[in-house]
C-alpha cells in the first residue's frame, strides 16, 4: 500500500467535521511521529496559527514529537496494574514508557503496542485478546444496561436486532420529540459519568436552546484509573450506544453526533466503526435516519491521552481542536457546547441506558434501584478481590455486599484495608465508612462521591501512603495547568506524599490542609476540586502512617 | 477616514486594498484581525500576497496599476445584479443612472483581462461588499501613489456610494495616514488649496478673512504643490523653507530633486538630524523632537490629541513653530510675537471652523474629533452621516488608464515600493533607535523564485535594478510574496536609494508620485 | 439601548453587592460590577483588554447559593445575584493562593521598570501578608537566556503562568506567536517548536511584556536604564510614527528618556502599540541630534554658530529673495511628523509674510 501523502490526508479529512485529531493521528501513524513539516502543513491548511497548534500536541500524552515515538511501547503504571507487578514489566520491554490507566484493571496488565492492546504480567505471557466480558450477574437482581452483554453475536447489527435492539428507537420515532423526552425524565435516568444530571433534564435544554446544528457527544474518554465499564459497553454492546445517541438526537433536533473515544482504546473503534458502518448501512444512521428527509449522522473522533479530555468542555475544545483547557461555566454546553452551539454530552453507560429503558418503560428502570434511587450503576470493581470486573447493581445496593458476596471478597486470607471512590477521584473509604450503599447520598455523606463507579480494593499489606502518593502524582500529571490552586496545590501534594514538605507533622499537616481546603473550594474544575480528597481521606484513616511518613521524611 | 478606529472591529465585510496594514498601520490592523476572529469577512487587493492576503476569504491578486479595472468590474457585478441600495442611490446621491450605464460597460471578464484577477472572483467579491449590512473599505497609499490615484479613490467612493456603506457605524471609506501629523499639517493649512481648517484659497470670503488675520494682502490663487515647486527651483523659486522631510531620500526621482535643492538660492532646514536633505542647506536649525515639544497632533481618524514634552532637548534645539516665527521677526514682520505652542494652537482654533470647539485646554484628554464646529459639540467620529459636506454624493465615470511607464523589453518587471514593520520611512528614527537592526538590518529586493532563476540571480546576492532615471544595487530575496514578474523594495535604507528609480509619473490632481509603479530590470552584478 | 427599564439609570437590573443593591447592565461579569464599585478584587490573570479566564481564582467571591465560591471574573452577573466579595473565607484562599504562587517563582521583587503590570504580584503578596516560605517545593519555568532578542526579556523561572501574554498576543494583537505546552506543573510559555521569538510570528509589539503580572517577561531597553539616577516619570503623549495616533506614556528619569508605555486608556489605541511605537523611543537622545544652528560658510561647509547669527541668516536669505525676484520665490514646506503649531506657523509665516500660498506639505510622498 502507497503511504498517503500529506495532500491526500489533508484532502481526505478538511471538509470532514472534527478533522484536527484524526489527521494527527494519520500523520503520528503514518510517520511514527509528529513533524515539523507535518504540523506546520496543517497548520495550514486548518487554518490553525502554528505556535497554538505545536502547544496543543504536547498537551496529549500519545502524540510523539520524537521519530518512532509511536512505535514505543506502554505500559498501564496505573494503581491495580502497580500493585501486580507493572513496574517490573516497564523495565523488561525495552524502550517502553508509562502511561496512566487504559482501563483494563480486570485483566492487568494491558501494555499498549501501536494500535494494539497485548496482556500480561510478564513479558513472555503478553498476548492481544478481547477484553473480558462482565462477570455473570447475581441471580436476584435485574441488570438493564448488561442485560444482553453476554449474549454472543450481540455487537452485530443482527445480533443486536436479535435480542430486541432498535424496536424501542424505531418505535420513538414513531412518536413525538416530546413524548421520548417525557419517558427518559419520568424514568429518572441520571448521568452515570459522574455528575449525575437528570438526562431528561439535559436533553430538553438542549431542545429547546436557541443554535443549529445541535450535537450529540458521547463521552467515551473513560480515563479515570480504576474505571473500565464504558470499554465493556462498547465492546459488547456498541449498537445500545448508537442507539441511545439516534434517540438523543431524535429528542433533541440534532443532526450530529460524536463519540469521544479514548485512545487507549484501540479495538474499541474498530467495533465502533464497525457498527457505524452496519447502522449508516441499514439507514439508522445517514440522511433519512430520524425520518424522511431528517439526517442524523454519528463519527468517532479518538483523544490522544488527555485525563481532562474527560471532562465535558475539555472534550469539547479537543474536539474542536483547541487546546483542550476546561471552559468556564456558565454558559453550559446545553446552550454553548460544540462550535459554542447546544450539544448533549452524555457518557456511554447513560446512552446504553436508553433503549432499554425505551423498550422497558419508565417505570421499569426506576424500579431497578433500592428505595428512592432510580435505575442501576455499573461499577468497575478491581485490586484486591477475588473477581474483578464490572457489575451493574442496583441504585444504593450495600458496597460489602457487592465487594464479599459478589466479588469473591479480599483474597489471600487478607483483610480489606481501603477501597478508593470514583476511581481516584473519590479518595478513600476505610474502617467504618465501608458500610456503605452504592449511591451518591450515602458515599456523600462520608466525605466522597461514586462518580462514574470505580473502585479500587486495597488489602492491609499495601502500603497507602505510596497508593495516595500515585494517585496524586497522576492528578497532578493530568492537571491541565490553567488554573493555579490545582497546578501547584496537584505538585505540592505530591512533593509532601514523595516525602518532602516540613518535617514537622503540626506544620505538614497544616499545609496539606489549606492547599487541600483551596483546592477543593477555588479550583476550576472537579479535578483540582477532587483531588486533595485523596490527602483529606489519607489524614482522616491513616493518620498513624501518615505521621510515621513524615517522621521518615526528615 | 470617515470613521472612527474603533469601528474596524464592527464591519461584517471588510475590503481592504492597497494597504499593508499590518506592517504600517499594526496597531489599526489588529483591530481587522479581531473583527476577522469574531466572522467578518476580509476582502484583500493587493499585487503582493500581504499578511493581510493570508488571513483573507477573497484574494483579489490584482496587477499593479490596475485598481481602476478591477474596481469597474465590481460596480459591474454590483449594478447588473441589483445588489445596489436603491433608497441610498436615490436619497442621497446624484449622476446615478449615468454611472450605472457606464460600469455596464465593464464586465468582469473585462477587468481580469487587465488586473490578471479571476473574474468570478471579482464578482464574489463584489457580492460581498454589496449584501454586507455594515461593509467598510480600507486603504492606504496603494490607491493614491499612482498617476490614476483620485481616479482609485474616487472609484471606492462609488462603490460605497452604490451599495450605501458610508454615514453609518462600521462603515465608510478609511484612508490609513502614514505619519503621525500629517493629517494635522492639512488641518493646520498647509496645503497650496486651503487655509487652515480646510476652507478654499480660491473663496474671496476666506481670502477676506485671512487677509484680515494676517494683516496682509493675500494671492487670489492656488499655490504650486511642492511637486512643481520642485520643478521651478532655480527660476521662479529662488528660496525654501523645509521643516523635518528629508526630500531628497523621500521623494521620486532623487537625482532630479537634489538638483532642484542645489538650484536655491537659499534653503532653510528645520530638522532633528543633519539629513541628507539639512546637507544642503544654506541655514540648518535645530529643532526640539518629540518628546521634546509640547504640541498638539491629528490621527488618522480625526482624533486631535495632545504631544507633551517629557525631557529637555539637546543643546540649543528649539520648537519648530519658534524657528519660523523668530524669522518672520528677524525678516521685521509683526504678528509673530508668539511665546508658546498654546498660543499657536489658540490662534488655529480660532482660524479653523472645524476646530472652533477646540482649544489646548479642552482637548487635554483626546477624545474629539473634528469637525468640532463649537464649544460643547461632542465632535464627529463619523462623517457623511445624513447628508453630505456637499450636498449628496456625486458618482464620477471613472476609466481605466495604464500606468505612466509600463514594461517593454528594456524595462520588464514591475517594481512597487512600500514599507517594512521595523523601518520607518527612511529610517532617520528608527535607524537610530537600538535594537532594530536586529529586525530588519538591510534593503532586500523581493523577488519570486521562479524570477530570481529566470533572471540568473541568486538569492541573496547582489543584483542591479535599473529604470530609465538611474539604477541601485540590491541583494536579492527570493520569497513569494510577490508574483512572478512583480519585485517589491522599500525606499527604507539609504545606501539603496531605491527613489532614484521611481517618479515616472504623477497624479495630475494632487500631484502625488506614481510610486507604486515602477518598470525596472534586474540583472546579476 | 440597554436600558429598557426606564428607570434612566443605563442599568438592566440589580444584585446585591456586600449588602448592597447596585445596578447591573446586562452581560457584565460580578468582576467588573465591582470593579465599578471599587471593591479592588485581587487578580493576576485578568487584563480588562481580554476575555476573562479564570485561571488565577483569587478574584472568587461568595454568591449565595453556591457551595464553593465563584470566580468573579468569568461569572455573569445574573438577576438578584447576592455576592460578598470580602471574608475571611475568602481572604484565607486568598493568601494560600498567593502563597502557593510565591512557591513556584525565584523573585517575589522585580523592578517596575521590567512593565507596565510587573508589580501585581509582589503588590498581592505584600496585600495578603503571605508568608511566602510555605508550599516550597520545585520551582515552574524554564528561562530562555538563549533568545538574544534585544526587547523582550524571557525569564520564565518569573513565571506564573496566568496566560496573559498568550492571550493578549492572540486576542489583542492577532499575532498568535506565543503559546503553552505541556500540562500542569509543566506547563510552559513557548513559541512554535520552543523556538526564539525572532523565529516565531512575533512582530515585538511588547503586549505581552506590559501584560505580564511578575516582569517573567520583560522590557530589556527600559531595563538597561535601571541604574539612571532619579525618580521615574511618566509622561502622556502620542507615538511619534504612522498616523494611528496611539497615546503612549514616555518614562524618563531627570533629562534622560528610559522607556515607553502603552496608555492603557489611549483613546486611539486602547493600550496597544506596535514595535515603532513601544520600543523606537531612543533615536530622540542619539549622539547624531542636531544641537546648534549652523551656517554654510565661505568654505561651503556647515558650521555651528549662534542663533542671532543662524536667525539673522535665514531671514537675510527670505529678504533678498523677495527683493531680487519678488514674493513668488519663496516656498514652504511643512511637516507631517511635526506638531500642529509647526505646519501652522509654516503657512502663516508663507500666507503672512509673502501673501502667497506656496506652502504644501510632504503627504504627497
Amino acid at each position: 500500500m502507497n503511504m498517503p501523502s500529506d495532500a491526500d490526508l489533508l484532502a481526505k479529512w478538511r471538509a470532514r467535521p472534527a478533522p484536527l485529531l484524526p489527521l494527527l493521528h494519520e500523520f503520528h501513524e503514518r510517520d511514527g511521529f509528529l513533524s515539523e513539516e507535518s504540523l506546520r502543513a496543517i497548520s495550514e491548511d486548518l487554518r490553525i496559527p502554528i505556535a497554538d497548534l505545536f502547544g496543543t500536541i504536547t498537551f496529549y500524552h500519545h502524540f510523539s514529537r520524537d521519530p518512532d515515538g509511536y512505535a514505543r511501547a506502554r505500559v498501564c503504571t496505573g494503581p491495580i496494574c502497580a500493585l501486580a507487578g507493572a513496574n517490573e514489566l516497564l523495565a523488561g520491554l525495552p524502550n517502553a514508557q508509562a502511561m496512566p490507566c487504559p482501563g483494563r484493571c480486570d485483566e492487568p496488565i494491558p501494555v499498549l503496542d501501536r494500535d494494539r492492546v497485548l496482556c500480561g504480567t510478564t513479558v513472555a505471557e503478553l498476548a492481544s485478546r478481547p477484553s473480558p466480558l462482565p462477570p455473570a450477574p447475581h441471580p436476584d437482581v435485574e441488570e438493564c444496561v448488561f442485560a444482553h452483554i453476554r449474549t454472543p453475536g450481540r455487537a452485530t447489527l443482527a445480533g443486536y436486532r436479535a435480542s430486541g435492539g432498535y424496536a424501542g428507537l424505531e418505535n420513538a420515532l414513531r412518536g413525538r420529540p416530546d413524548a421520548l423526552l417525557d419517558i427518559i425524565d419520568a424514568s429518572g435516568l441520571a448521568g452515570r459519568g459522574g455528575a449525575g444530571f437528570p438526562t431528561g433534564r439535559k436533553w430538553r435544554a438542549v431542545a429547546e436552546a436557541a443554535g443549529e446544528p445541535r450535537t450529540i457527544v458521547c463521552n467515551a474518554d473513560e480515563g479515570e484509573p480504576g474505571c473500565f465499564k464504558d470499554r465493556a459497553l462498547m465492546d459488547y454492546d456498541p449498537h445500545a450506544v448508537i442507539e441511545g445517541m439516534i434517540a438523543a438526537g431524535f429528542a433533541t433536533g440534532a443532526m450530529r453526533g460524536f463519540i469521544y473515544l479514548r485512545y487507549e482504546y484501540p479495538d474499541t473503534l474498530h467495533i465502533l466503526e464497525t457498527a457505524l458502518e452496519e447502522a449508516r448501512d441499514a439507514g439508522l444512521l445517514g440522511p433519512d435516519a430520524l425520518g424522511p428527509g431528517r439526517p442524523f449522522d454519528l463519527w468517532v473522533r479518538r483523544g490522544a491521552g488527555a485525563y481532562i479530555c474527560g471532562e465535558e468542555t475539555s472534550l469539547l475544545n479537543s474536539l474542536e481542536g483547541k487546546h483542550p483547557f476546561p471552559r468556564n461555566r456558565p454558559p453550559f454546553p446545553v446552550t454553548h457546547g460544540y462550535e459554542d452551539l447546544p450539544t448533549v454530552v452524555n457518557n456511554v453507560e447513560t446512552l446504553a441506558s436508553v433503549p432499554h429503558i425505551l423498550v422497558h418503560g419508565a417505570d421499569w428502570y426506576r424500579g431497578l434501584g433500592i428505595g428512592d434511587h432510580a435505575g442501576t450503576k455499573v461499577i468497575s470493581l478491581s485490586g484486591d478481590v477475588a473477581r474483578p470486573g464490572n457489575y451493574e447493581v442496583p441504585m444504593g445496593f450495600p458496597l460489602m455486599t457487592l465487594i464479599d458476596d459478589w466479588a469473591g471478597g479480599v483474597p489471600g486470607g487478607r483483610k480489606i484495608q481501603a477501597v478508593t471512590m470514583a476511581g481516584l477521584s473519590g479518595g478513600f473509604l476505610a474502617g467504618e465508612a465501608l458500610d456503605v450503599t452504592l449511591d451518591e447520598p450515602d458515599i456523600r455523606s462520608k466525605g466522597s462521591f461514586l462518580g462514574a463507579g470505580g473502585i479500587m480494593v486495597f488489602d492491609d499489606s499495601r502500603d497507602m501512603i505510596e497508593v495516595a502518593h500515585s494517585a496524586m502524582e497522576f492528578f497532578a500529571e493530568e492537571s491541565c495547568g490553567k488554573c493555579f490552586p490545582c497546578r501547584i496545590g496537584t505538585q505540592r501534594l505530591t512533593e509532601r506524599l514523595h516525602g518532602d514538605g516540613p518535617p514537622d507533622i503540626g506544620a505538614w499537616i497544616d499545609e496539606v490542609h489549606d492547599l487541600g481546603d483551596t483546592m477543593m473550594q477555588t479550583s476550576a474544575c472537579g479535578l483540582g476540586q477532587a483531588a486533595p480528597l485523596i490527602t483529606e481521606s489519607l489524614i482522616r484513616y491513616f493518620p498513624d502512617r501518615v505521621s510515621r511518613h513524615v517522621a521518615q521524611s526528615v | 477616514m470617515s470613521n472612527p478606529l474603533a469601528d474596524m472591529d464592527k464591519p461584517d465585510v471588510i475590503f481592504c486594498i492597497g494597504t499593508n496594514m499590518t506592517e504600517c498601520h499594526p496597531v489599526a490592523a489588529t483591530r481587522i484581525k479581531r473583527a476577522v476572529a469574531q466572522g467578518a469577512k476580509l476582502i484583500v487587493a493587493d499585487p503582493r500576497r500581504i499578511a493581510l492576503a493570508e488571513m483573507a476569504d477573497i484574494y483579489l491578486p490584482l496587477r499593479v496599476g490596475s485598481d481602476v479595472a478591477l474596481l469597474l468590474g465590481m460596480a459591474h457585478v454590483i449594478a447588473r445584479e441589483g445588489l445596489m441600495d436603491e433608497d441610498f442611490v436615490a436619497a442621497r446621491t446624484t449622476e446615478g443612472r449615468d454611472f450605472v450605464e457606464h460600469v455596464l460597460e465593464y464586465p468582469p471578464e473585462w477587468a481580469e483581462s487587465i488586473t490578471g484577477v479571476d473574474a468570478k472572483l471579482i464578482a464574489e467579491a463584489a457580492r460581498w461588499y454589496a449584501k454586507a449590512e455594515r461593509g467598510a473599505i480600507y486603504y492606504t497609499l496603494g490607491i493614491t501613489e499612482h498617476i490614476c490615484g483620485v481616479d482609485n479613490v474616487q472609484s471606492l467612493c462609488n462603490l460605497a456610494l452604490m451599495t450605501g456603506n458610508v454615514g453609518r457605524e462600521g462603515t465608510g471609506i478609511n484612508p490609513m495616514r502614514g505619519q503621525n501629523n500629517i493629517q494635522g499639517a492639512g488641518d493646520s493649512g498647509a496645503l497650496p488649496n486651503n487655509y487652515p481648517g480646510f476652507q478654499d484659497v480660491l473663496d474671496p470670503a476666506y481670502q477676506a478673512k485671512f487677509a484680515a488675520a494676517y494683516g496682509r494682502e493675500v494671492d487670489l490663487e492656488l499655490g504650486p504643490t511642492k511637486v512643481t515647486a520642485l520643478d521651478m527651483c532655480g527660476d521662479r523659486i529662488r528660496a525654501m523653507i523645509i521643516n523635518g522631510e528629508n526630500t531628497v531620500v523621500t521623494d521620486p526621482d532623487r537625482e532630479h530633486c537634489e538638483h532642484a535643492l542645489r538650484s536655491l538660492d537659499h534653503l532653510v532646514v528645520i530638522d532633528i538630524f543633519l539629513t541628507e536633505t539639512a546637507q544642503l542647506a544654506d541655514v540648518v536649525l535645530p529643532a526640539t523632537a518629540w518628546a521634546e515639544t509640547d504640541g498638539v497632533c491629528s490621527n488618522t481618524e480625526r482624533r486631535v490629541q495632545r504631544l507633551r514634552k517629557a525631557v529637555d532637548p539637546p543643546g540649543e534645539a528649539k520648537p519648530d513653530w519658534w524657528c519660523v516665527s523668530r524669522i518672520a521677526q528677524r525678516m521685521g514682520l509683526k504678528g509673530f510675537e508668539f511665546e508658546s505652542a498654546k498660543q499657536v494652537f489658540n490662534e488655529l482654533c480660532s482660524l479653523s471652523p472645524i476646530y472652533a470647539g477646540l482649544d489646548w485646554d479642552v482637548i487635554e484628554h483626546g477624545e474629539y474629533h473634528w469637525p468640532v464646529p463649537e464649544r460643547g459639540h461632542p465632535g464627529t467620529p463619523i462623517l457623511h452621516q445624513g447628508e453630505f459636506e456637499n450636498g449628496r454624493g456625486i458618482f464620477q465615470l471613472i476609466r481605466y488608464r495604464d500606468p505612466a511607464e509600463t514594461i517593454s523589453e528594456e524595462y520588464p518587471i514591475w517594481l512597487t515600493t512600500g514599507r517594512r514593520l521595523p523601518a520607518y520611512h527612511t529610517r532617520t528614527q528608527t535607524g537610530r533607535a537600538a535594537g532594530i537592526e536586529y529586525l530588519l538590518s538591510e534593503e532586500r529586493l523581493e523577488m519570486h523564485p521562479t524570477d530570481v532563476s529566470k533572471w540568473g540571480l541568486e538569492d541573496g546576492g547582489w543584483a542591479m535594478m535599473s529604470s530609465p532615471r538611474g539604477e541601485v544595487r540590491i541583494k536579492v530575496e527570493a520569497n513569494d510574496r510577490s508574483p512572478p514578474g512583480t519585485v517589491f523594495a522599500s525606499f527604507s535604507f539609504n545606501d539603496v536609494p531605491v527613489n532614484f528609480l521611481t517618479g515616472g509619473g504623477y497624479d495630475p490632481i494632487t500631484h502625488t508620485a506614481e510610486l507604486k509603479v515602477c518598470p525596472v530590470r534586474v540583472e546579476p552584478v | 439601548m440597554s436600558d429598557n427599564s426606564g428607570n434612566g439609570t443605563g442599568f438592566d437590573f440589580e444584585i446585591t453587592l456586600d449588602g448592597e443593591k447596585v445596578g447591573v447592565r446586562r452581560g457584565e461579569s460580578l468582576y467588573e460590577v465591582s470593579e465599578r464599585h471599587r471593591k479592588e478584587i485581587p487578580t493576576l490573570c485578568y487584563d480588562p483588554r481580554l476575555e476573562a479566564f479564570g485561571g488565577c481564582r483569587l478574584c472568587i467571591v461568595e454568591l449565595d447559593g453556591a457551595r464553593n465560591p465563584v470566580a468573579s471574573c468569568t461569572m455573569r452577573a445574573e438577576p438578584g445575584m447576592r455576592i460578598t466579595t470580602r471574608s475571611a473565607r475568602l481572604d484565607m484562599h486568598r493568601r494560600v493562593l498567593m502563597e502557593m504562587v510565591a512557591s513556584e517563582n525565584r523573585d517575589m521583587d522585580v523592578d517596575p521598570l521590567s512593565g507596565y503590570a510587573s508589580q501585581e504580584m509582589a503588590v498581592l503578596l505584600d496585600r495578603y501578608d503571605a508568608r511566602t516560605g510555605r508550599f516550597a517545593g520545585a520551582r515552574s519555568g524554564r528561562s530562555r537566556p538563549d533568545d538574544d532578542n534585544p526587547f523582550i526579556l524571557r525569564d520564565y523561572e518569573n513565571c506564573i503562568s496566568c496566560y496573559r501574554c498568550v492571550r493578549v498576543c492572540a486576542e489583542q494583537e492577532g499575532d498568535y506567536a506565543i503559546s503553552v505546552m505541556n500540562r500542569g506543573f509543566e506547563t510552559q510559555i513557548t513559541t512554535e517548536f520552543e523556538g526564539l521569538l525572532g523565529d516565531s510570528a512575533c512582530t515585538f509589539c511588547g503586549q505581552c511584556v506590559q501584560t505580564c503580572p511578575t516582569g517573567a517577561l520583560a522590557d530589556i531597553k527600559a531595563l538597561a536604564n535601571a541604574d539612571v539616577p532619579g525618580e521615574t516619570e511618566k509622561t502622556r503623549t502620542v507615538c511619534p510614527y504612522c498616523g494611528v495616533g496611539c497615546a503612549v506614556d514616555l518614562m524618563s528619569r531627570g533629562d534622560k528618556l528610559i522607556g515607553v508605555q502603552p496608555a492603557m486608556d489611549g483613546p486611539a489605541n486602547e493600550g496597544a502599540l506596535c514595535v515603532k511605537g513601544q520600543f523606537a523611543f531612543d533615536f530622540v537622545q542619539h549622539p547624531d541630534r542636531l544641537a546648534y544652528p549652523m551656517v554654510r560658510g565661505e568654505d561651503g561647509e556647515l558650521h555651528e554658530t549662534d542663533w542671532d547669527t543662524a536667525l539673522d541668516r535665514a531671514a537675510a536669505g527670505f529678504t533678498a529673495a523677495v527683493e531680487n525676484h519678488g514674493r513668488h520665490s519663496v516656498y514652504g514646506v511643512a511637516s507631517g511628523r511635526a506638531p500642529h503649531e509647526a505646519a501652522y506657523m509654516m503657512q502663516r509665516f508663507i500666507r503672512g509674510a509673502f501673501g502667497t500660498n506656496q506652502i504644501d506639505n510632504c503627504s504627497r510622498a
